[in-house]
Formats: structure tokens, sequence, C-alpha cells
């Protein structure tokens, strides 16, 4: 087992490298002189000057190995460079702001799993019943929402409409535990709609497969009463492709917060990087998008243990 | 493809084909400017000029609707089909050059996929600025790995046919064959992809609008809109919910035309979903209680089972009688498809879904010594008696093992169904050391796929007797292991029904060998009737059904200086002859034989066979 969790972690620290390395090449690859691009407004040609300064700034005039050196060797050290319009540092930032953002995922895929398993596991139960129909067709609509179109919905209904919730915001947990709680079910709730459709779908297809293995009619055979086949031998046996599937939507999860940081002002890692984004503040952008993609990779990593510790015959590889 | 697929088909394909050429269309359609501002009317209500009113800035609603279709489906669809011809081209290269050219085109396109898309988008938003042609650049490029993928993998499997690498060894030019045979494999997984990718694309482009690092104003698009209508959602709730339903809707067509396609590609069963083996039979109708009924141990009295066909159900186990006496072992042989697992099943009340027992009874005699008919028994009463009274091994103890669970689970587990709560780790090691484990107390720990297929097989036998039951079905036991193997589980049956007092066996097998080793009495099933049935010793030495006859001379075992092979092969249930169901194959079969379908007659004093022509040929 520690053998496997460890040769896991190398190949994710490489990964990490590749993301980080990738991250830099963005700006040599586009086409066009980045320092003219970012400063470009509607065609309009800009200031040589605000050009070659930006360009200095940037490090963009100094041979190529050199910056990707200086890179590499200030993200060893935490620093993901400093914000172009006040020079504050975006570690700091994102030191700040990460945690309010791993608290929303990890509670939308909390509502997510607690949701979609037990009705994916129900639906695959009732397999062509009404209520595995009406089930799947919920499903199939929750997939096809957009995120920040719930979200809005969310807001329009209950916060503008019915005035049972804030519209959005943050309080700190320390300050007022149970606002805090409040407010962040909400974006929670709008996120954990797709991807509990998504767990319900891939539990379901999963489920129906399981029961049809051999070792399911061979604990009936032994007499185990059917909840204990469903929690021992089906729901078990299902999970493997859940997870996997959970974790490939893990990147549009998190892609999906900056849309509902965004809607209900929930000041994450992502809002700012909207901000970032308009402002064109390029090293803001490219340490928070690095930090998401690593931490995008290390899910996966914790994702490579959870398949290990469901299945034995992971662990001997 | 099956016309109830493409029946299926038909109502997403339609509506996405509305909304496609509606956006097609919007510059030709008498519809207003969708940029030209009314501010004297922002917010204006429904007019007939504005069937859904008018926005923030006067403009109408409905044709911003329309043309924010075309630019959303514009840049979806731009975005996939470079991505799909790029992603593809990649992969059919990575694929068949493998190698360096595989690490330089998939591998590479794979990077992108470390990324969560939204972000990767973003980054390039940045450098390049908002705009349409960003959203295509970014976008095609996020999607191009997947293609590759697709690609790549049909690719492989293309180039693994025999008949590939078969022209390819006789110096073919390769590119071309793998072309000719690769492009129809792969365009269902391909179309299936485009569909997948266009509505993954419209996602992330109204996202992106909707955070204004998208479309730029004032193009009109889904995202855009929402974006406006959420500043004013106060005044007008409604301004929100067109293009909300747009959008939503839009992405569910194109979803359920997506896993529509790959039903209706997808040669296999179409996603059509089996219930599987938890899904409780109906039970036939009437008392179990027989309490007239001659006690011993098992008796299948008529037993009839049904499996629904193209044209109606089909009879597949027809009119079986079997009798057992308690300490007594019944084989019950035939080749595969005469129905004998199939009865095996029926009295453990596990038959799959597809079967309906519709007739006969099975009367099982308990330890009370009170006769029921297993078939009318709820499934309550029917549960306490699998594991306790009546116990399955079954063919292959590989995929019998849940691979995930330690044996002693398995083991343990049959015993607590069973009311057993103390002395459970004691009784499993017991229970392994009975049937020949070695180091019973180390195996007990392991999981299945540690163990070897005659260990395993070990451990289901142990499972079954864990409550010595009164009858033990043993499915084909050791026909999934190897030849050495085979002889030791059989040695280890035949112990066991020494030690077990009383305990009935079925064992169900297509190896006459076995038969004479391990039974007292045999019942040949024959495309699901039983033809002959007998004690072992007499049936061999003096067989009264043709296919018991031919079933023995084509046995690899005892003096017959030939092996002769039984000609043609078993009827299928839907098209089963008239008269005697042997009668194609049989050698001795008359003009009689395909017409009168015989019934079973007793030649001898416990004894049956289903042959017309029994007296003559005896």
């Amino acid at each position: 087992m520690l053998a496997y969790a460890a040769r896991r972690l190398l190949v994710s620290l490489a990964l990490v490298w590749v993301v980080a390395t990738l991250v830099f090449m963005v700006i040599h690859i586009i086409p066009g002189d980045p320092a003219e691009l970012l400063l470009a407004q509607g065609g309009v040609a800009p200031d040589p000057w605000l050009v070659t300064d930006l360009r200095e700034k940037l490090g963009l005039d100094q041979p190529l190995m050199t910056q990707y050196w200086t890179y590499l060797g200030g993200l060893a050290q935490g620093n993901f460079g400093y914000s172009l319009l006040d020079d504050h540092s975006v570690a700091d930032e994102i030191v700040l702001r990460l945690p309010r953002t791993l608290e929303l995922v990890g509670a939308a895929a909390l509502i997510a799993l607690l949701v979609g398993l037990p009705l994916g596991v129900l639906a695959a139960l009732r397999a062509g019943e009404m209520l595995d129909r009406v089930l799947s067709s919920l499903a199939a609509l929750a997939l096809s929402v957009p995120v920040f179109v719930v979200g809005t919905l969310i807001i329009l209904v209950l916060a503008q409409n019915l005035r049972l919730i804030p519209a959005g915001g943050y309080v700190a947990l320390a300050k007022d535990p149970l606002r805090h709680l409040g407010l962040l079910l909400m974006p929670a709730i709008t996120i954990a709609v797709g991807l509990g459709a998504v767990v319900l779908r891939v539990t379901r297809a999963s489920v129906l497969e399981v029961l049809e293995r051999d070792h399911v009619r061979a604990a009936q055979a032994r007499g185990v009463s059917v909840a204990a086949i469903i929690r021992r031998h089906v729901v078990r046996n299902a999970l493997t492709p859940v997870v996997t599937v959970v974790a490939l939507h893990l990147g549009a999860l998190l892609g999906g917060t900056v849309l509902v940081e965004f809607v209900f002002n929930w000041p994450g890692v992502s809002g700012y990087l909207v901000r970032s984004v308009e402002s064109r503040d390029y090293p803001e952008v490219m340490g928070i998008v690095l930090v998401i993609s690593a931490l995008f990779v290390l899910l996966n990593f914790v994702v490579d243990l959870l398949y290990a510790v469901i299945d034995p015959r992971v662990r001997h590889g | 493809m099956r016309p109830d697929k493409l029946r299926r088909l038909a109502l997403p394909a339609a509506l996405a084909g509305v909304i496609l050429l509606l956006a097609l269309a919007a510059p030709l359609l008498p519809l207003p400017d969708p940029v030209t501002q009314d501010i004297n009317h922002r917010l204006a209500g429904v007019s007939p000029g504005h069937w859904l009113g008018q926005d923030e800035y006067g403009r109408d609603v409905l044709t911003r609707l329309i043309w924010g279709a075309r630019v959303s489906l514009t840049v979806a669809f731009s975005a996939t089909l470079i991505a799909a011809f790029a992603g593809t081209l990649l992969g059919i290269l990575g694929g068949y050059f493998r190698g360096l050219v595989e690490i330089g085109t998939v591998r590479m396109a794979e990077i992108v996929l470390c990324f969560p898309p939204m972000l990767l988008a973003l980054l390039v938003v940045t450098l390049l600025g908002p705009g349409a042609g960003t959203l295509i650049f970014t976008l095609a490029v996020l999607f191009t790995p997947t293609f590759a993928r697709v690609a790549y993998a049909e690719t492989l499997s293309v180039r693994a046919l025999d008949y590939v690498t078969a022209q390819e060894a006789l110096g073919a030019r390769s590119g071309r064959i793998l072309l000719r045979t690769l492009l129809p494999n792969i365009a269902p997984p391909l179309i299936v992809q485009v569909s997948l990718t266009v509505a993954a694309a419209m996602l992330l482009e109204s996202g992106l609008s909707f955070l204004g690092l998208g479309v730029v104003p004032p193009d009109p698009s889904w995202g855009l809109m929402i974006r406006g209508a959420r500043t004013t959602m106060e005044q007008a709730p409604l301004l929100l919910l067109w293009p909300c339903l747009a959008l939503t809707g839009t992405v569910l067509v194109l979803n359920l035309l997506c896993d529509r396609l790959r039903n209706a590609l997808d040669p296999g069963t179409g996603g059509k979903s089996r219930p599987g083996f938890l899904r409780r039979l109906a039970v036939l109708a009437g008392v179990a209680e027989q309490p007239e009924a001659v006690p011993g141990l098992l008796a299948v009295r008529n037993l009839t089972l049904e499996i629904q066909g193209p044209t109606g159900p089909v009879p597949v186990v027809r009119n079986v009688n079997i009798t057992l006496a308690p300490g007594d072992t019944l084989a019950v042989v035939g080749e595969s498809g005469s129905g004998k697992t199939l009865t095996g099943l029926a009295v453990m009340g596990l038959l799959p879904a597809a079967v309906r027992v519709t007739s006969g009874k099975i009367l099982y005699t308990g330890r009370d010594g009170r006769t029921r008919d297993l078939l009318r028994l709820p499934e309550r009463a029917l549960r306490a008696l699998r594991g306790r009274d009546l116990a399955m091994v079954f063919q292959d103890p590989a995929s019998s093992l849940n691979p995930l669970l330690r044996v002693d689970t398995h083991l343990a587990e049959a015993l607590r169904a069973h009311g057993q709560r103390q002395g459970i780790a004691a009784r499993v090691v017991e229970l392994l050391r009975n049937v020949g484990l070695p180091d019973p107390a180390s195996r007990a720990r392991s999981y299945p796929h540690e163990l070897s297929g005659g260990q395993r097989q070990r451990v289901m036998i142990a499972a079954a007797i864990a409550n010595h039951p009164r009858l033990l079905l043993a499915d084909e036991p050791t026909t999934a292991l190897d030849v050495t193997v085979q002889a030791q589980i059989l040695d280890l049956l035949a112990a066991l029904k020494r030690s077990e007092e009383g305990m009935g066996m079925v064992f169900v097998t297509h190896n006459l060998a076995v038969v004479a080793e391990i039974a007292d009495r045999v019942a040949v099933m024959y495309a699901g009737e039983v033809v002959e049935e007998g004690p072992v010793a007499e049936v061999f030495a003096a067989p009264r059904h043709p296919y018991t006859a031919a079933l023995i001379a084509s046995t690899p075992e005892g003096d017959a200086e030939r092996l002769s092979a039984i000609p043609g092969r078993v009827p299928q249930a839907w098209a089963m002859p008239e008269g005697c169901r042997f009668a194609p194959r049989c050698d001795h079969a008359r003009a009689i034989c395909t017409q009168v379908a015989p019934v079973l007659e007793a030649p001898a004093p416990g004894r049956a066979t289903r042959c017309l022509r029994w007296k003559e040929l005896a």
C-alpha cells in the first residue's frame, strides 16, 4: 500500500511540474508579443513605452531559460509573483482565499454524494419502473442546466421573490458559524446539482452492472438479506466507477466554482481570478491557474489512493 | 440499427434541427435588428412588435434570443469541428506510428487535460482579450485531446485486427488499408463525441460570456443576456428566464441527442436496463404447505420454465420430474442449453429475471418433517432456507466470490444470516480446514485474488456447507478448474457426503465420467426435458434412451474403442421439433418419432425413459 502511494505521489509531483511548465509556456506559445497583447484595448496599438515597461516587469526581456529558472525558483519558495496593478503578493491573496474555495468544493461534493449515491442505487434497484424514469429524467435535466443558471435562478426565486435567503455574500466561520454555513449552503447546492446528477447516473449504471455479477447470486444463495447484499456486495463494488467519474468531473467542478463564486459573491480564489482576468493582470491569473491546476492534480492523487482503499487488488498493482 | 432506436432518436434530432435552422435563418427572419437600442422602451413588457418584451437597452428579446443562438452555436460548432479534425488527426498519427510520434501527438494533447478547462480558458482570455475568435481558439484547444483519445484508441484496435495484420504481412500499403478500415469504425464514436462536445462548448461559452469574458457586447449571446438581465431582475424577472430556458433547453436537446445516438450506434442491447439478480420473482399462487405429499427430500414435479422469446414465451424447461432421497446423490447430465442449470436455480428460487416459472411444484421436506412447495413459498421464508437447508456451489469460483471482501467475510455472512452470533471466527477457520484449505487461519484473512482456482472453489464449498445444509446443489463445480484440481474437488465433495450426515446432493454436470464417480442416480436432460432417469450403474450398463447411449459412447473413458460425437446440435428453444426432440439427431429415429411426442415410461422399477422405441431398442 505504501509503495503504491509513494509511486502515485511521484507521478503526481511530476504532473504538477508539467502543469507549472505549461502555465509558464502559455505566454510564449501564444502568437504575438504578450506585452502588446496584454495592453491592447480593442485594436488600438498600445504606447511603446508602456510595452517596454510591462515587458521588463514580466521579465520577458530576459532569455527564456533564465525566465524559466527564475520562475521555478520562485515557485519552490512559494512565490507566485506580484500583481501588475498594486504589486501585492499573489501568494498572500491565494493563501487567504483558497480555503474558502476548498470549503465550497468540499461541501458541494459532499452534498452531491449524499444525494446522488442513494438515489442512484434506488434508481438501479427500481430499473425500468416509474421512480427510475423520474429520477433519470431529473438527472438529465440537472446535467443540462449550466451552473450559473442554477445559481441565478436560485437567487431570483429564493432571495428575490421569496426573500428566504440572502442573495449571497460571506461571513467568516469564526465570526458567526451559523450564518457562515447558511451562506455556504446555496452556492454549494448550486454546484452539487450537476455533480449529484453525474453521481446518480454513474451509480445507477454501475449498480445495474454489479447486480448481474455472479457473486451477488452466490450471496443470495447463502441466504444473506437483501439489505446486506446491497450494502456489502453491490454498493461497495459499484463505487470504483463512481469515484472515477467524480474524479473526472473535479476539473469541471473547480471550473464551476469560478461561476458560482461570481454569482454568489463568495470571496474565494475563483472570484479573485475573474477580477484578475478582467483587469488582465497576468501574474495574478497565472498564479491562481497554477495553484488550482496543481490542486486538481493532487486531488486526483487522493482519488488514486481511494481506489486502493476500495479495491484490494489495486494495492498489489 | 433497430427501428425503435431510430424512433427514439427522432425527437431530439428534430428539436436540434429546429434550433439549428432558427439560428441559420436568423438574418432572413422578419426580426428587428438585434443591436439597435430603444432606450425609451427599456424593460418594456410584451407588445405586438415584441413578443417577449424588450431588454435593458430596449432591444427586442426574441430577436436577441435567436441571434444569440446563432452566436453560441457558431462558436460551439466551429470549435468542435476544429477540435474534431485536429484531434482525430493527432490520434490517428499517434496510434499509427506509436513511439515518439505518439508522445508528440496524443500525449502532448493530453497535457491539456491536466487543467480544469475553465481555468485554461481564462488564462488564454487574459492574454488574447475576450471575443468570439478567442473563444473558438480556446475551446478548440480544450476539446482536441478528447478527440485525439477516441481516434487513438480506435486506431490501435483496428491495427490489431487480424486481417489488417495479415494484409501488412503480405506487404500491402498498410496506411491505405488502415484508413479504409478505420474510417467506418471511428465514425460512430466520433459522431457521439461531436454532439457531446458541442453541448460542452456551449456551456463553457455561455459561462465565459456570463462572466463578461466571452462574447463581447453588443453582440447577443445567451450568457451575456443572462448577465445583463441579472442587474434588472427585480423589475423584469422574465428577462432572466428566457435566455436561461433557451440555453438549458438547447443543452438538454443536445445531451438527449447524444444519449440516444450512443444507444442507436451501440450494437448491444441498447441501454435497455436489466433488473439483475436482486429482483423479486413472482411467487406462484397457491399454498406452500403440502401436508398430503409423501416426505422425501426433494421432488420436482412437472416443472416448466419459460423465457420471453422474440415471438412470445418459449419453454426452456418442460415437465421436468426429479426425485431425491435424503443422503442420495443425483447427477443431472446434459449438453449446454439442456436446462439442467435452470432446474437447479429454480430449486433455489434464484432464476434470472428473464425466466418465468409457469407450472409445476418443487416439494421440499424440511427439518421439521413438513413438506412445502418452494415455488409457492414467500421470498422471506425461502430466504431463510437458502444457505441453511438449501446450499449451492456455482460453476465459476472466480466470479462467485466478491473480489473486495476477504474470504472470512463470505463465510461469516453465511453463518450470521442464519442466526449464529458467537464463535464465528473459530467456525470459519474450522470450515476452511474441513474443505482442505492449507493454513486456514491465514487464508481466512486473504482476498479471493490471492487464492488459486481450486482454493477458491474450496472456499465456496465451505460457505455452502457452513450451516450443514440438507441439500447441496453443485452446478458444474469443476468445469472452470484445471483437470488435476477437478479430481481433488470431486474427492472433497465425496468426502463431505460422508461427513455431512443425511445431506442430499444434486450434481449438475455435462461430464459422464464424473457421474459414475459421485452419483447414486442420474437424470439425463435434453432440450429442456428429462429423457432418462435411473440408478447410475443400471443406466450406464443398459441405457434405455438413444441420447444416453450416445452420450456414453462419446465419453473418453472406459473401453469404447473410438469416440463418437453426437451429430447435429441441441435445437434452439424457439425452434423445437414436433414429436421427439432428439429425433433429428437420433440414429434410431423413425417417421413416428417426428410426429408423436414421447411421454416418460418406466422400463423397469425406478427407471424412466422418454423414448417411443425403447422396447424395440432394448
